[in-house]
Parts: structure tokens; C-alpha cells; sequence
């Protein structure tokens, strides 16, 4: 090894997994954070040809979230190459007969196109619930985290902390609730 | 006898037809099948290079600028700071280092690069810069306005 070379220390080859939580993350915004992890564009040796991509194992891809009324407005183009193949499928409909499409097609979208790319897709892993293959769950040493806060439902807590939860006052009694 | 490089340089200027071409056929000497031996093709695709030489010499520039902003990003996201403020810190610290510099320090000595996101995140405290503006000092007292405007306004006639 050269002189100049001596402290090159461009790892290692290896391959850092990491776990990303979809649930209620808008999937267009998270997939430039997961986009990110899988081109290895998080480590200061990144180059488009360097191969320091990571692996990204997404969970909970049946939680997510789109914006506004995105389920009903937002479509997905495909066109079978034959005349009249086109159709056009609602987000709801897609994430009906696979909850892992619409966050994968953000992935890819949210990556510039090139023969990489493809490649690249291979290392992303998304599973609708939570339940991870124990070989692919044994390799994730890392968490990447969520860009929206989940926050806890009402009904999701325990009757008695909502009890036992300070009050800054109490309805009088003949307060009528709407 | 085979003349090399420098001999035919002096003759290359002259208008013969000779030489001309086998200017371009120098340049086109890489090239794959007719591109290559017949004259009227080499010189298209002789030309189109050079353009595309041309434009490449910027476009280079930027792709390594840009390269260089991912890199310097990924560095500082690692110690919670962006690069927008990373370099804003810089800046005020009178540490004038570039992209280029930047982003090796990061891949290459990342304890200095470290080392300069705390100065900058330190410097930026000590300002107080907050939202892209300086809370701590209003605008108009560093710039000594007073001073500035006191003459003119003595020198204004008033009526």
C-alpha cells in the first residue's frame, strides 16, 4: 500500500442494515430519507460509482399516511404496451392489493434514473407489518428516524391513566357536551 | 523515415489537403469503423466532440461542486449541524475553506472536520444566530449609521 493511501479507511464493504417505521409517515417525504441510506449518500465517501449503499428494511408499510385526500386523488400510470392498456389505479385501490407498492414506487421515484438504480432497489426490504423475517431482522443495526412523531390515540391508552390524568378544571354539572 | 509530433506540427499549418485531415484523423483515431476512415464522418463526429469537450469543461465544475455538497452534508449531519449553518459558522470564524477542502477533511481526517462543526456551531451560539439573523445585535450598530448620516444631515439646508 502507497504512502497516500495509508489511512484510506473507505470501508470496508460492508453493509450497515438499517430499520426504518412507516407508520402514519407520508411515504413521499420518507422516501428521501430512505433514498438517502440506500445510495449512501449519508457517508462523506459517497460517489455515484462507489458502491457504499446500505440496506433499508422498512416496516409497518400497511400504516402509512398520505396527505390531504391523497388515497382518493393521487393515481398510478400503467400502460401494458398494447393499445388501449393503459389504466389508471387509485392510491387506495393499489394499497389495497399491495400495501408495499406505494412506498416502493416513492422510493424509486425519489431516486435520480439511472442503471443503478434498479440495483439499488434490490437492497430495500418492506414488509407490511411488523412481523420481519428473523434472518433479515438479525442483521439491522440501526434505526433511522421517523420524520413524523406517532402520536397515541385516546382509545389506545389505559382507561385508568386517562382517569388519573391532572386536570386543569372540571365541567360544572349541568355543562352540556356537545 | 516516420516523422513524430514536432515536424509535423510545422506542417500542419499549411493549406494542404494532406495534413488538414489527417489533423482530424488524429482526433478521430479512438473512434470504431467509419467514424474514423472516412473523412466526411470524422469531421462531424470530430466536431460534435469538441463541442461536447467544450460544455464538459463547466459541467465538470458543477457535477464536483455538487458531489462536493452531498459529501459535506453527510459530514455534518453526523454531528447535528447543517451545512447551510456549517458554513455560515465558518465564515464568522474567518476559517475561508472550501468545498473541496471541506469534504476531504470530512472523508479523510473526520476527527478535524469534527472539530470545525464545533467551532462553527459554537461561533454561530456566541453570535446568537438565530433563523439566518444576528438576535443579539440589532442591524444599524455595527454599521455605525449615526456617524454615516450626523454629516450629512448637518450639511442638509433646512429651511
Amino acid at each position: 500500500m502507497s504512502a497516500a493511501k495509508r489511512v484510506q479507511q473507505w470501508a470496508t464493504f460492508a453493509r450497515s442494515w438499517h430499520i426504518f417505521d412507516c407508520k402514519w409517515q407520508d411515504p413521499y417525504e420518507s422516501a428521501h430519507v430512505i433514498k438517502k441510506y440506500l445510495m449512501g449518500m449519508h457517508k462523506p465517501i459517497y460517489h455515484p460509482m462507489n458502491d457504499c449503499g446500505d440496506v433499508v428494511v422498512c416496516i409497518n408499510s400497511r400504516e402509512i399516511a398520505l396527505r390531504g385526500d391523497e388515497w382518493r386523488k393521487r393515481a398510478y400510470f400503467h400502460h401494458t404496451g398494447y393499445p388501449g392498456g393503459a389504466s389508471w389505479t387509485l392510491a387506495w385501490e393499489l394499497h389495497n392489493k399491495d400495501p408495499t407498492m406505494i412506498i416502493k414506487k416513492a422510493v424509486y421515484r425519489a431516486m435520480t434514473g439511472n442503471l443503478q438504480r434498479r440495483h439499488t432497489m434490490q437492497r430495500l426490504f418492506i414488509y407490511p407489518g411488523e412481523n420481519v423475517p428473523e434472518d433479515v431482522l438479525q442483521n439491522v443495526t440501526n434505526q433511522i428516524r421517523q420524520i413524523r412523531y406517532v402520536p397515541k390515540r385516546l382509545d389506545h391508552i389505559p382507561e385508568e391513566e386517562v382517569k388519573n390524568y391532572p386536570k386543569v378544571m372540571e365541567y360544572p354539572e349541568d355543562f352540556v357536551v356537545k | 523515415m516516420v516523422f513524430l509530433s514536432v515536424i509535423n506540427w510545422a506542417r500542419c499549418r499549411g493549406p494542404d489537403e494532406f495534413w488538414r485531415k489527417r489533423r482530424v484523423f488524429r482526433l478521430a483515431a479512438h473512434y470504431i469503423g467509419r467514424r474514423r476512415n472516412c473523412y466526411s464522418i470524422a469531421v462531424r463526429n470530430v466536431h460534435r466532440a469538441l463541442v461536447y469537450a467544450t460544455k464538459a469543461r463547466k459541467l465538470k465544475k458543477e457535477d464536483m461542486k455538487s458531489l462536493w455538497d452531498v459529501r459535506i452534508t453527510a459530514a455534518c449531519e453526523q454531528h447535528n449541524i447543517t451545512l447551510f449553518s456549517l458554513r455560515e459558522g465558518l465564515d464568522r470564524a474567518n476559517i475561508m475553506l472550501d468545498r473541496k477542502s471541506l469534504s476531504d477533511l470530512a472523508s479523510w481526517e473526520p476527527k478535524t472536520f469534527e472539530a470545525l462543526a464545533a467551532v462553527a456551531k459554537y461561533k454561530l451560539e456566541t453570535d446568537r444566530f438565530i433563523d439566518g439573523q444576528d438576535k443579539c445585535h440589532p442591524t444599524g450598530i455595527n454599521l455605525n449609521l449615526k456617524d454615516v448620516m450626523l454629516e450629512a444631515w448637518l450639511n442638509e439646508k433646512k429651511k
